[in-house]
């Protein structure tokens, strides 16, 4: 479903070279629930930007559901994010000027797709997230736990290929991260691809397989002193 | 399209999109009332005038003597006809788009309840074929009506004949029926119209109402001190030689009166300087307000545009592609000059019931607003293009960054 190799993103300036991946390998299977993980400035956050096409790279291969998107223009890489990707954010990233059911909307518009299909898509997909009775809300009237699960709604209205969750959790209390989560595995279950970047342990645990990346590289984890001690915390604590 | 969500957007920033409306509802209203008024003025500048204009020079004199004018005046005309290329030469007291001599109320009878304003065209001799008036009906003057014609009785000739003009025939007896008729000049004196001309401009008439710009009567009249504007015609051609020419022997013949020749096509032009003066001044002010409204789209677009860089980053994100954002600011755009048009029509309607009421301006024809809409559809698109191709370039990875 999505396969890097050797791939490699470095941002230059005049005087400085910084990798932000280098020589980065990674190759998840239709159907994968994989957490990617690492520190702050580790080159997660770019893996996600890379795998989700709204950044290019550097030098490498890309595959993406059998597609090689690195020669592909603008549009044809908006073409493949609409239709085959869905986005979670980690702060939501809903349109705080539209309600619930525009927000969700968005995107299957800009598929061009006709108003009686959309609108089936959208119930079903807010259904599927509980909250098809707060269509006509705005943003700013729901709690954080409900904005994120219309952000899952909107990635799941155009039934993508590949999920792309990006610290699903990060901007929730304890208990919608909980709910919110559930909600992801509920998805892998129905057959979704998914992966979730986060630099919690515990929610990178609760996926099938986990991805580490420091320095812009994958490690194995039973090799990296840092995680062994970082996962001995988090069991202890 | 995206209009639904669109309007939606724009619903929860009503403030400054009801300013921006109210700015292109007022520009549109000031454009379309102004473009008619510039289209009324440069018809004005092409009013009709059935005389021979490119065969015209007038002088103007004044200070002539009265106890001699009688005499002076063949006298002159002989040595302006000897004039090389003069094919004629006459006498009148006023001259069309030149000052005014006269305006009288005329009528079908003392009884009559129309009685417009009509301007008192005197003739000398040989008057309407120097002039090259075009008779429609009926005859000019014979030389018996111009000798038994004079000003000894009043301001108005003692005389019984007018030629009047098309306009003020069909205005006065609107069957078509004037040659004969009896023309009342107040409610005593009485004239019998004996011909009816092609449509000559009044004295003035840059600043009359276009509906009674060609009402004139023409008068036999004896040499009189009245006359004060010899009309001398020639080919075009010799025009200048022919004004200057002229000039010299009125001078000579007459050295005490002040004497100022000019050709027919310098008097339409000084006649029509305020009516030009004012069109390029509503000109101006349709460029300034159409500028100001693009001004106030492009600011306010620009503002949005930074205002939802990660809105449009976020769209990009999830599929949007560079046109989707450039149709959505465009179509937002068109959707605002929209309403701001739309109000606007309403306003232009009032502001040219406003003018009609207070400075006699026709009602706006119908056409004018949608030559108003088209023009701030334009404007608005060419305003808005900036800042939406700037958004169009906000690239998707926007929506991953938290500032």
């Amino acid at each position: 479903m999505l396969k890097m190799t050797h791939l490699s993103k470095v941002y230059r300036t005049e005087v400085v070279e910084t990798y932000a991946l280098r020589d980065f390998n990674i190759d998840v299977k239709e159907g994968e629930f994989v957490a990617v993980t690492g520190p702050s400035g580790s080159g997660k956050t770019t893996f996600l930007t890379i795998a989700g096409l709204l950044e290019t790279f550097t030098g490498g291969e890309y595959m993406l559901d059998g597609v090689d998107v690195s020669g592909l223009n603008d549009n044809a890489r908006s073409k493949i994010r609409n239709e085959k990707i869905g986005f979670i954010f980690q702060a939501f990233n809903l349109i705080p000027d539209l309600n619930v059911f525009d927000n969700v909307e968005v995107p299957l518009r800009y598929r061009g797709m006709k108003a009686a299909e959309r609108k089936q898509r959208i119930m079903d997909a807010l259904e599927r997230v509980g909250l098809a009775s707060r269509l006509k809300h705005y943003p700013a009237e729901l709690s954080g736990g409900q904005q994120q699960r219309v952000a899952i709604a909107r990635a799941l209205a155009g039934s993508p290929r590949l999920l792309l969750a990006d610290e699903p959790t990060g901007n929730l209390d304890t208990q919608m991260a909980r709910g919110v989560m559930e909600l992801l595995e509920d998805i892998h279950r129905e057959g979704a691809t998914i992966v979730m970047v986060t630099h919690d342990p515990e929610l990178a645990a609760r996926a099938q397989r986990n991805v580490h990346i420091i320095d812009g590289q994958e490690v194995d984890i039973a090799e990296e002193p840092r995680f062994q001690a970082e996962q001995a915390a988090s069991s202890h604590g | 399209m995206d209009i639904a969500p669109i309007f939606a957007s724009l619903h929860k920033h009503r403030t400054p999109v009801a300013l921006i409306v109210l700015e292109i509802a007022l520009a549109c209203a000031v454009f379309c009332n102004a473009v008619f008024i510039i289209g009324q003025r440069v018809a004005e500048l092409g009013m009709s005038n059935a005389i021979a204009e490119s065969h015209l020079v007038v002088i103007s004199v004044n200070g002539s003597n009265p106890d001699t004018a009688r005499a002076d005046i063949p006298r002159n005309l002989a040595a302006l006809r000897g004039i090389p290329g003069v094919t004629g030469a006459a006498v009148m007291t006023s001259i069309p788009f030149g000052q005014s001599a006269g305006v009288d109320g005329v009528s079908t009878g003392p009884d009559s309840q129309v009685h417009p304003g009509a301007s008192r065209y005197m003739l000398g001799e040989g008057g309407p074929r120097v002039l090259g008036l075009r008779l429609l009906k009926g005859r000019f003057f014979g030389p018996g009506e111009y000798a038994d014609s004079t000003l000894r009785g009043g301001m108005m000739p003692n005389g019984h004949v007018v030629i009047i003009t098309q306009s003020l025939a069909q205005r006065l007896w609107p069957s078509g029926h004037a040659l004969g008729q009896q023309l009342w000049v107040g409610s005593e004196k009485h004239y019998a119209v004996i011909g009816v001309t092609a449509d000559v401009a009044r004295p003035g008439s840059s600043s009359i109402g276009r509906g009674s710009a060609h009402y004139a009567v023409f008068f036999p009249l004896a040499p009189d001190p009245a006359f004060t504007q010899y009309v001398v015609r020639s080919a075009p051609q010799n025009r200048q030689r022919v004004l200057h020419a002229a000039e010299a022997k009125l001078h000579t013949l007459a050295p005490n009166m002040v004497i100022k020749g000019q050709t027919f096509a310098q008097i339409r032009d000084q006649a029509f300087t305020a009516t030009r003066s004012m069109a390029w001044v509503l000109v101006l002010v349709c460029l300034v307000m159409l500028t100001v409204t693009a001004f106030g789209i492009v600011g306010l677009s620009s503002f949005w545009v930074r205002q939802r860089r990660r809105q449009i980053g976020i769209r990009r994100a999830i599929g949007a592609t560079r046109a989707n954002i450039l149709r959505y600011f465009q179509t937002e755009n068109f959707l605002i000059v929209s309403l701001g048009i739309a109000l606007g029509m309403v306003l232009s309607w009032g502001v040219n019931l406003y003018l009609m009421k207070h400075y006699e301006l026709p009602r706006l024809p119908w056409h004018y607003l949608p030559v108003g809409a088209l023009t701030l559809w334009l404007i608005g698109q060419l305003a808005a293009l900036g800042p939406a191709l700037h958004a169009s370039r906000v690239p998707p990875v926007v929506a991953t960054r938290s500032v």
